[in-house]
């Protein structure tokens, strides 16, 4: 059964259609800049973050796969969070790599390797390949950059951060090709030291893209307050929920907590209403399907707060 | 349903506007510059420094590759004899040119040296074969260009 909200179920294929697109057209970007690789520092670690690139892709759609299942018997409360685990494991492997990369291209730099790009033959005529190297990086900066603009306002609406993180590591690609490029060309003016010092900087926004995005799924790994989309500020929808339910049951203690994309509420000391308020109701103008719960407890039924 | 088509098209363009601005770039480029001015150095003291490995002269492809380098840069070519290792040492620290000899792509010294294309007829040879080809030094990639470009 698909349990996903009637009102976000197009969005949701949409973001399906455009991830396939992405692991396409990325997957052509890859091939390029591996054919066109040769001994330049920069190019690798270009490619390698184009390859990585891939990763979210797959995570939301291996991810879409499973959210939408019915909950089990081992799994009670449903898959709604797989994709925040997935993002996990994602951010921790991008993490690795971009650490790995700064210290290769920094032992490059130390040890001033001086990188050699030979020329190589196309239909008969002999090319630089560095020119093919500064095409392909050309390529890898387009394609990212057109399916992040489409895949930023549908991640928006579906309130996603894995598609919405994926959506803003490939607008920032054209950062990852321009510093190829200028790694490239520093080879071509007989700067050795440009073509490593461009790697080392890739492999810093490779990294710092892990980190960032380690926090992100660490907050609600913690149950923390549903979060703004790419910040770590609590949402201004569940603030301005929070403030409703307040209002409806001064007594209570209201706590908000964030599943996947939706956000779970408890009103903590007062009993079950006889005739609770719609959850539709309570959201107010903001987009009904994102309140997927909301919970009651009586005073007596509390005995630790810590513990949700 | 019209966002698939949108989408697909973009990249196609990008490509073709790619292919055509590197083919306008490569058109009108230089070689690329020497980080240690060896193709300078050669047109200044007009001597190819050629290291030869001891009992493999350079064949006759060879000659006429450094005949017509030498030519182009209006010098002319000065052979060292030694062993492959010292030779391709002397390479690395930049007293030696380029070092003929009988290399294969796979050898241990391909990180500290840059190993040219095969000068046989035979253009596909296995990593692992040992063929005759130039040695130059990593990164002098104007000096490779301009040499690689005469064997072809």
């Amino acid at each position: 059964m698909n349990r996903m909200p009637e009102q976000i179920r197009d969005d949701f294929a949409r973001a399906k259609r455009l991830e396939w697109q992405t692991l396409f057209w990325m997957g052509t970007v890859v091939l390029a800049m591996f054919v066109t690789m040769g001994g330049s520092q920069a190019m690798r670690s270009a490619l390698i973050e184009d390859a990585l690139s891939l990763v979210p892709s797959l995570t939301f759609l291996i991810a879409a796969r499973v959210e939408p299942r019915d909950p089990t018997e081992k799994y009670p409360f449903g898959f709604v969070r797989v994709n925040s685990l997935a993002f996990l494991v994602a951010a921790v492997a991008l993490s690795a790599v971009g650490g790995f990369l700064m210290y290769e291209s920094a032992m490059t730099l130390l040890m001033a390797e001086h990188p050699t790009v030979a020329p190589v033959e196309v239909f008969g005529h002999t090319v630089w390949l560095g020119w093919l190297m500064i095409a392909a990086l050309a390529y890898s900066v387009v394609v990212p950059m057109i399916l992040g603009r489409m895949k930023l306002p549908v991640a928006g609406r579906l309130r996603d951060k894995v598609l919405h993180t994926d959506a803003l590591m490939q607008k920032a690609d054209w950062q990852t090709g321009l510093a190829g490029m200028i790694g490239v060309l520093g080879i071509y003016f007989g700067y050795w030291w440009a073509d490593s010092a461009a790697a080392l900087f890739i492999a810093f926004s490779i990294l710092r893209d892990g980190v960032t995005n380690m926090g992100t799924a660490a907050a609600e790994l913690l149950d923390g307050a549903p979060r703004e989309l790419g910040s770590s500020a609590i949402s201004e929808e569940a603030k301005r929920l929070q403030g409703r339910l307040e209002r409806l049951w001064p007594e209570g203690k209201v706590r908000l907590r964030e599943s996947g994309r939706y956000i779970v509420g408890t009103v903590e000391g007062v009993d079950p209403p006889a005739d609770p308020p719609k959850l539709e109701e309570l959201m107010g103008d903001d987009p009904s399907w994102r309140l997927a719960r909301l919970s009651f407890s009586p005073p007596e039924t509390l005995r630790r707060e810590d513990v949700g | 349903m019209g966002i698939k088509g949108k989408a697909f098209l973009p990249p196609a363009g990008a490509i073709a506007s790619a292919a055509i601005l590197i083919a306008g770039l490569a058109a009108c480029a230089e070689l690329p510059r020497d980080p240690n001015g060896t193709t300078e150095r050669v047109r200044r003291t007009h001597a190819i420094v050629l290291g030869e490995i001891a009992g493999a002269p350079p064949s006759r492809h060879a000659e006429q590759v450094l005949d017509r380098v030498a030519g182009r840069l209006g010098a002319h070519v000065r052979r060292v004899d030694g062993h492959g290792e010292d030779l391709l040492k002397r390479l690395e620290k930049g007293e030696v040119d380029l070092v003929y000899g009988h290399f294969a792509k796979a050898s241990p010294w391909s990180r500290q040296v840059h190993f040219g294309t095969p000068l046989g007829r035979r253009r596909n040879v296995d990593k692992q074969e040992q063929v005759p080809r130039f040695a130059f030094r990593n990164g002098e990639n104007g000096w490779i260009a301009l040499v690689e470009g005469e064997i072809r």
